[in-house]
């Protein structure tokens, strides 16, 4: 299993932003947590990116507890990565911000280089490598976080909301990233969204949240639609 | 009005002559508030960066003390210094009154409080996000602070510069510390105010006009910083 929480909760002041009694997330999966705003979504994968302490119970990694007060914390941050919804680019060059997990993991000048040129392939944004990142647009930014976040070649990527604020094309261009990195790559995913096409089209697994607190799911209709008697009297389903 | 004039033309000749005492008169300035900038950066942007990320008790009041020695007048530190540094003070054993070590003592506490209340107001600007995001990237936390320095850093420059003119521009911690010796301790700030006092204009007006030269070359470089980091 790659995450289990248990009796979890995150209390800020009085009001408790989060409240699961018990979730588990398998590994090698993309998992789409759905819920309106408000919902604790960014809470919950804050917790899952290990940059947020519970205030009560436990989380687990790969059958191992979690524990923020030991000095270890900074190594599974190192195995997880998450994308922000409005992703910070620092006020340098694309290829500088992506050297930047390259040069903290240590890695050689010579493949740091080779490292960058491919994932910058990867996103699509090739001709991007000397543009000042805070200069670029919404879509372009995340897609070059996307291959900031896998220069640190994480077992696990987190996005939060990863194409609320983007057009329709860098939107298909990000959900095309996002099966590649868990098909190819083998890299578990868990994303935000409030799009249930969205999230029916690339999870395998969906976790829906309200006020804080799992929420049941019935088979809900993300289409609308007629059903109708067809020429020959047989029924077809009308869209729209 | 014809009078300023002939000093103004008097001070360019000086200028253009590269006149010794003019020379020694300006090394010891930017020799001294060079040193004491450094020296205050080293302290003031450390110590403004825990400031500003760290929450400790007293940290709001910390911090109104801090702004209430922005208006520390110069003449108090001299005066504070002198009674350490003086023969019956607790340091006079060190001999420091009237060397430049000494006005660097006393330019530092002027500029410290101005360095480290500018990078608390620009690393509290920096967005949260940036600390969040070098960290799942991995970074530790000297490698996050880092990182927030380098977001501020435009700020925290404009800090170290204008520090750099309060100190260059300043006469009281000079004066009293400094004792304005002829080629050891005599800066262009207390050159021209012994020149005023000698009724002797000429070299004043050329050490002013170096001090803006330099105020203005600074910007300058500030400037071309700042446009080449945004182009």
């Amino acid at each position: 299993m790659l995450y289990e929480l248990n009796n979890l909760k995150k209390i800020y002041g009085k009001r408790t932003v989060l409240d699961l009694p018990h979730l588990s997330v398998e590994a090698g999966r993309i998992v789409g947590l759905l819920g309106p705003n408000g919902a604790g979504k960014t809470t919950l994968l804050e917790m899952f990116a290990f940059l947020s302490e519970p205030t009560s119970g436990e989380v687990w990694f790969r059958g191992k507890r979690v524990d923020h007060e030991n000095n270890r914390i900074q190594d599974l941050r190192r195995r997880v990565v998450i994308v922000q919804q409005h992703p910070i680019m620092f006020t340098v060059t694309v290829e500088k911000n992506l050297e930047f997990p390259l040069n903290i993991r240590k890695i050689s000048k010579q493949r740091r280089k080779q490292v960058i040129d491919e994932l910058l392939d990867l996103v699509g944004m090739g001709g991007f490598k000397q543009a000042r990142a805070h200069n670029l647009s919404g879509g372009e930014t995340q897609r070059i976080a996307i291959a900031r976040a896998l220069a640190c070649s994480p077992e696990v990527i987190l996005f939060d909301e990863p194409t609320a604020s983007v057009d329709v094309e860098n939107q298909i261009a990000i959900e095309r990233i996002v099966r590649e990195i868990n098909q190819e790559k083998n890299i578990s995913v868990i994303f935000t969204t409030h799009d249930m096409n969205q999230a029916a089209r690339l999870t395998d697994e969906i976790v829906f949240l309200f006020e804080g607190r799992l929420a049941q799911s019935t088979y809900e209709n993300i289409f609308s639609g007629q059903i109708l008697p067809g020429e020959k009297g047989e029924p077809y389903c009308a869209f729209g | 009005m014809q009078f300023l004039l002939d000093s103004f033309y008097s001070a360019l000749l000086l200028l253009w002559s590269v006149n010794p005492e003019l020379v020694n008169v300006v090394s010891v300035s930017l020799k001294v508030s060079s040193s004491s900038t450094i020296i205050a950066s080293l302290v003031g942007i450390p110590v403004g960066f825990l400031i500003a990320f760290r929450e400790f008790p007293g940290k709001r009041l910390l911090i109104t003390v801090l702004n209430t020695l922005l208006a520390l007048p110069t003449v108090v530190i001299g005066l504070f210094v002198y009674a350490f540094i003086s023969r019956r003070g607790i340091l006079g054993v060190l001999n420091l009154l009237y060397t430049q070590k000494a006005m660097v003592i006393g330019q530092v506490i002027l500029i410290v409080p101005i360095i480290t209340v500018f990078t608390i107001s620009a690393i509290s600007r920096i967005d949260e996000r940036y600390r969040k995001t070098a960290m799942t990237l991995g970074a530790n936390a000297l490698q996050t602070a880092w990182v927030i320095i380098r977001e501020a850093r435009f700020a925290i420059m404009a800090a170290v510069i204008a520090s750099f003119g309060r100190v260059i521009a300043e006469v009281g911690i000079s004066m009293m510390l400094g004792g304005n010796a002829k080629g050891f301790t005599r800066t262009m700030t207390t050159a021209m105010a012994l020149e005023y006092d000698k009724g002797e204009f000429v070299l004043g007006v050329a050490l002013g006009i170096v001090l803006l030269a330099i105020s203005f070359g600074l910007n300058i470089f500030f400037n071309y910083i700042q446009g080449r980091a945004r182009v």
